[in-house]
């Protein structure tokens, strides 16, 4: 039984449960974050994948780069979504 | 049931763990009003199908596509060739990751300059408001 | 409640779906087999006995992307390019240096900042140079550095661009030409053609069965793969100055930007 595999379903359902929760949540700010822990979930599933190339360009992208381009609109425009 | 469904399932749970992701950032993209909550939706959108393309070329006990010795021979050349992972999945998604951020960071802009016209990024408001 | 309901219900769905597709897959009604290209692929990137095929690197994604895949990457390129350029079409006629002096985070913050500049670039520089050995290469590098650029936004504020000398027509200048050098060594093989007669193709890397025309695999006994390790470190220079041109103009604040764009931007 390959250790990897059970490593691999739980990371790609922790990415599952925060993509929800960023889908969902009113705070944009906490969004942003819920969606980087989303990413960084991620890294460990492409590390799982035998996959070093899109670890080394997914990781400053996904976990720097978005969120902070995000942040920065998000501190220029609203920091709540309406209902 | 034997080991061998287990890790089938496994792997197939990751799977439907992707496509379901990719399901609920889609439903983020169409329903939500905030267009920044749309922007997220689509950056999670498109990490999860790169996530789901490099599965495909995954295989269970691999090795990544380096060959980690110049002085190989034949037969060291063909086990890799046996026992490492797809590289082709590996090659697209790297740039569609680079280009995706660059295409993402465009429509920040975008929205950026919807809030700068119309005061709001409410696509409900923007909506009843005429340009 | 309602939230923690409908999360346990899609955790239960993705589980029935694979549990329904997995006995499928047992009783033989799904499969795919994909194998056969990244076979080719992977015994050929690195092959000494196949002098025709091979790229000579040991790296099989970079030698996708840069050799076998290569025209597909430079069009990528391109792609990226111009997202980058419709986004300075949103902002044109912002000038940059017009901010004085604005605060920033902390001194630890600063201090330790500043420690984690030079490593930073250290590690983008290494793994754009290596990336034919190892896994790494140009995007890898180019987005390992665009990280500085939103540390200086962040922790030294937008005017601190300016003072590590990085402007904003700078970088849009060394980004162009990352794009140049790479359409430069696309070109090479075919300006050696023209000059000497002997057969070479567009973006040719090593030795094709009907041209003997090949770049320079070794420099000084180390392996640099022929146009491999130059597309590496021009793809370097325009990702990363293509995300510095991004995050300088996103750092700029909100009030400067619409005094620049003019009186029909407010609201």
């Amino acid at each position: 039984m390959d250790v990897t595999l059970i490593l691999l379903a739980l990371f790609s359902t922790v990415g599952l449960v925060f993509t929800y929760l960023a889908v969902v949540e009113k705070d944009l700010v906490k969004a942003v974050i819920f969606s980087a822990i989303q990413s960084t979930a991620y890294v460990a599933v492409l590390y799982l994948l035998r996959a070093p190339d899109i670890v080394l360009v997914y990781l400053p992208v996904a976990v720097g780069l978005y969120p902070a381009a995000i942040l920065f609109l998000i501190g220029k425009t609203e920091k709540v979504e309406e209902k | 049931m034997d080991t061998s469904f287990i890790e089938r399932f496994l792997i197939v749970l990751t799977l439907y763990n992707l496509l379901v992701t990719a399901a609920i950032s889609l439903y983020g993209i169409v329903a939500r009003p905030s267009i920044t909550k749309k922007i997220i939706s689509l950056t999670i959108l498109g990490d999860s199908l790169n996530v789901l393309a490099i599965l495909i070329g995954f295989r269970v006990f691999s090795v990544p596509p380096v060959l980690l010795k110049l002085d190989a021979n034949p037969d060291e050349l063909l086990n890799l060739a046996y026992s490492a992972v797809d590289p082709l999945p590996q090659a697209l998604v790297l740039t569609a990751i680079v280009i995706g951020l660059a295409v993402n960071l465009f429509l920040i802009f975008l929205a950026l300059q919807v809030y700068r016209l119309y005061g709001t990024l409410d696509s409900r408001k923007i909506k009843e408001l005429r340009g | 409640m309602r939230k923690y309901i409908v999360l346990l219900s899609i955790v239960l769905t993705t589980s029935v779906l694979a549990y329904i597709t997995t006995y499928l897959e047992a009783i033989g009604l799904v499969g795919l087999d994909t194998r056969y290209l990244a076979k080719l692929f992977l015994t050929l990137a690195y092959n000494p006995l196949a002098r025709e095929l091979t790229v000579l690197s040991p790296e099989a994604v970079t030698s996708i992307v840069w050799d076998f895949r290569g025209i597909d990457t430079f069009y990528e390129t391109v792609v990226f390019y111009m997202a980058i350029i419709a986004a300075l079409a949103i902002y044109r006629g912002v000038g940059y240096p017009s901010i004085r002096s604005e605060k920033g985070l902390s001194i630890i913050v600063k201090v330790v900042t500043k420690l984690l500049i030079p490593i930073n670039i250290a590690i983008a520089v290494s793994v754009a140079a290596h990336g034919h050995l190892t896994p790494g290469g140009g995007f890898q590098a180019g987005a390992a550095l665009a990280v500085i650029s939103v540390l200086l936004a962040v922790v030294f504020s937008a005017s601190s661009f300016a003072r590590v000398g990085v402007s904003l027509s700078k970088a849009i200048a060394l980004r162009t030409v990352g794009l140049l050098a790479i359409a430069a060594v696309v070109f090479v093989p075919v300006v050696f053609n023209a000059l000497t007669g002997v057969q070479a193709y567009l973006m040719q890397n090593y030795v094709k069965v009907d041209s003997e025309f090949a770049f320079p695999t070794h420099i000084q006994s180390q392996l640099i793969s022929g146009t491999l390790i130059w597309f590496n470190l021009a793809e370097f220079l325009a990702v990363s100055f293509g995300f510095f041109v991004v995050f300088m103009l996103l750092s700029l604040r909100e009030d400067v930007v619409r005094e620049q764009l003019g009186e029909e931007h407010g609201h």
